[in-house]
């Protein structure tokens, strides 16, 4: 009965039909169609393809818990490559150590270390060879820093653009400190030329399948969660403290510790993402921290629509699936068009692609029940 | 401050040609307070308390408040006492520290000195955060109706009810039978039964308002503190306003920081005057009006 009326509250019912089909094409046609059939089939999905979905469905979860503390609870991060970089580096030490004797210099070290003349393993290597040690360790590492980072900014008030601005600042002094050889992480070139994960070879088919398959049941679960947190009282806290933070504090709740756990949410999810991408990218490098990634992740979740969550989602489907087509074919015009892209959203579509589709609907339809539906 | 047209004996406003002594527009803190510091609650001292009160039945005691921001003395020296059950009512002029009473009863601004005590809690209400106070059942009500415009009337009123407000329950807890047979008697109590569903941004003016007394309602106050609670209402809205606030009054204590004379003689049984910071006189509005130290501050030297 109670779990009868949480799951009416999040979706109605044709909402749980919809995501259905959706999770039904990405968890089972796909794989079927990419695993069954022949590739000189006209229904057959490449390895390339893929790939590509499940790289695009990292960065839809990266935008789904970017849309949860920024559509919801109104602080824009322009930081959140942090938490996908530091997910992906906990990863990407477990797939370095997996290498054994496999790497150039026949070792049991990751190569760059062997080449920057490291006789052992430094200290916060150790337990990254067991996979379960490693992705615990994708999801508290960015959890903990969010926390610490959370607190202090949100303690002292920090709000707004500065809150923004102070978010960009880190992930450009990560960025910075992951360059370093002295860091221990690979330095500019990142850890790369992973061979298995879990036993498996990255180059097989199958595990390829297998890691995709895991990432679409990623961010299907993390899609619910996050829709269970927006739809109970703590996403009316949250959407609260968005609209008007002091009114929320002299109704006796304490906003920072909404922000916070929303904030560490969000970053946990994060690094999730960022876990499921290393493997199926084969690389983490530095880049990754660069601000205009954190800022792309944003232009996702502008694009696809703030605070609907599903528009995140889709926004970095779009933008991804036009950059992966623009890069090929028109590879210098890629930039010109994000440029473009933002524009018109900003100035055309505040509410991004979903907004947009929920305000057309509903001058069709004006029913009661699309707007309840819409502040829901 | 809105200004009203002058109803009564009392003129609303100070003569034009005095300088005003209204802190500007911008949100001015004392300088040495910009931050909420770390906890630094005192212990109430009982002989204090036992002093101010003199056997009276009393829920609030403001105790020799100050503030200043930058140079200029808002608060100076205030005490005042709320009896419990009763419906005060402040005045003054402009600048008078009405505002500034308030934004330190509710932890908004911390004084430079005094201490404020809610009898029957331990510790001094200053080093609290305002959602600490605001948990203690000391609630306020805005000048301007602030109430969640995105959010249903419903909605609103949930996200006030009194009870547990951690992130915790939030996201796992249930409304209770009791607490929803709560929302919906606040819903009759203040009219709005039928916008139960409408978002709160689509209600008129004097609807918000309401609305936002049934939240200060939901919260189940001791002390509930309302800042101009007529301004910008019709007139029928203003007659409604006047029954429920006095209706409130009784089972907690009401204060009502108002300006418009006639809404305050009829509704306060006991009137306090504020003037540069601290209480000029207090009884009940025939007795005030007729002090002359009030006529003085209201009219000018001139005229008294």
């Amino acid at each position: 009965m109670n779990a009868l009326a949480t799951l009416r509250r999040m979706h109605t019912t044709r909402g749980w039909i919809a995501f259905g089909v959706v999770a039904f094409f990405g968890l089972v046609l796909i794989p079927i169609l990419h695993g069954a059939l022949p590739p000189t089939s006209p229904l057959a999905v490449s390895d390339r393809v893929i790939a590509l979905l499940g790289k695009f469905s990292c960065y839809a979860l990266t935008a789904v818990a970017l849309d949860l503390i920024w559509g919801f609870t109104g602080m824009l991060s322009l930081g959140h490559g942090v938490f996908f970089a530091l997910g992906g580096y906990a990863m990407g030490m477990y797939l370095m150590l997996g290498i054994g004797k496999e790497g150039v210099y026949r070792s049991n070290l990751p190569d760059f270390m062997v080449f920057l003349d490291w006789k052992e393993l430094p200290w916060f290597w150790h337990g990254f060879q067991n996979f379960y040690f490693a992705v615990f360790a994708a999801l508290w590492v960015p959890g903990l820093l969010a926390y610490v980072f959370g607190y202090f900014a949100f303690r002292s008030r920090i709000r707004g653009v500065y809150f923004s601005i102070i978010t960009q600042a880190l992930t450009y002094a990560l960025m910075l400190l992951f360059f370093r050889n002295d860091t221990g992480l690979g330095g500019n070139n990142g850890l790369t030329d992973f061979k298995q994960i879990y036993g498996w070879p990255l180059a097989l088919a199958g595990t390829k399948r297998m890691l995709y398959i895991a990432t679409v049941a990623a961010l299907c679960i993390s899609y619910l969660l996050c829709r269970y947190i927006v739809t109970g009282k703590a996403g009316r806290v949250l959407r609260a403290v968005r609209d008007s933070e002091s009114r929320v504090m002299f109704l006796g709740y304490d906003p920072r510790k909404y922000k916070l756990f929303a904030w560490t949410f969000s970053a946990v999810l994060c690094g999730l993402a960022g876990a499921l991408y290393v493997p199926q990218v084969g690389i983490i490098n530095p880049s990754e921290l660069q601000p205009s990634n954190s800022i792309e992740m944003a232009i996702w979740a502008a694009v696809g629509g703030r605070g609907t969550l599903v528009g995140a989602a889709l926004g970095a489907f779009v933008v991804n699936g036009a950059k992966s087509w623009f890069t090929v074919a028109l590879p210098e015009l890629w930039l010109f068009v994000l440029g473009a892209l933002f524009i018109v959203v900003t100035l055309f579509l505040p509410d991004g692609v979903v907004g947009a589709a929920v305000k057309l609907l509903e001058k069709r339809a004006p029913k009661p029940a699309a707007a309840a539906e819409k502040s829901a | 401050m809105t200004v009203s047209a002058p109803t009564s004996t009392i003129p609303e406003d100070p003569s034009e040609d005095r300088p005003t002594a209204e802190p500007p527009t911008i949100p001015l803190t004392p300088d040495s307070q910009r931050r909420p510091k770390a906890r630094r609650t005192r212990a109430v001292s009982q002989e204090r308390l036992m002093e101010l009160v003199q056997g009276r039945k009393a829920v609030l005691c403001v105790d020799n408040i100050s503030v200043s921001f930058d140079g200029f003395k808002a608060l100076n020296a205030l005490t005042l006492i709320l009896d419990a059950g009763e419906l005060r009512c402040i005045i003054g002029p402009n600048g008078a520290g009405k505002t500034t009473l308030m934004d330190c009863i509710t932890g908004k601004t911390r004084p430079d000195e005094g201490s404020v005590y809610l009898v029957g809690h331990g510790e001094d209400l200053i080093g609290l955060s305002e959602y600490e106070i605001a948990e203690l059942g000391i609630c306020r009500k805005f000048q301007r109706p602030t109430v969640f415009q995105g959010h249903s009337v419903f909605e609103n009123l949930e996200l006030a009810l009194a009870g547990n407000r951690s992130v915790w329950r939030s996201l796992f807890g249930r409304l209770s039978k009791e607490e929803a047979a709560t929302i919906d008697e606040t819903l009759e109590t203040i009219g709005l039964k039928d916008a139960r569903n409408r978002p709160a941004g689509q209600l008129s003016h004097g609807q918000k308002q309401w609305l936002e007394i049934g939240m200060l309602l939901a919260q189940k106050p001791r002390v509930l503190l309302v800042d101009e609670p007529i301004a910008g209402m019709t007139h029928a809205e203003t007659e409604r306003t006047a029954e429920l606030l006095v209706s409130l009054a009784g089972e907690r204590t009401v204060v009502v920081v108002e300006h418009d004379m006639e809404f305050v003689r009829n509704i306060a049984n006991k009137v306090t005057v504020l003037h540069e910071g601290s209480v000029l006189a207090e009884g009940t509005l025939d007795e005030v009006q007729a002090n002359p130290k009030v006529v003085e501050v209201y009219l000018g030297s001139g005229h008294a």
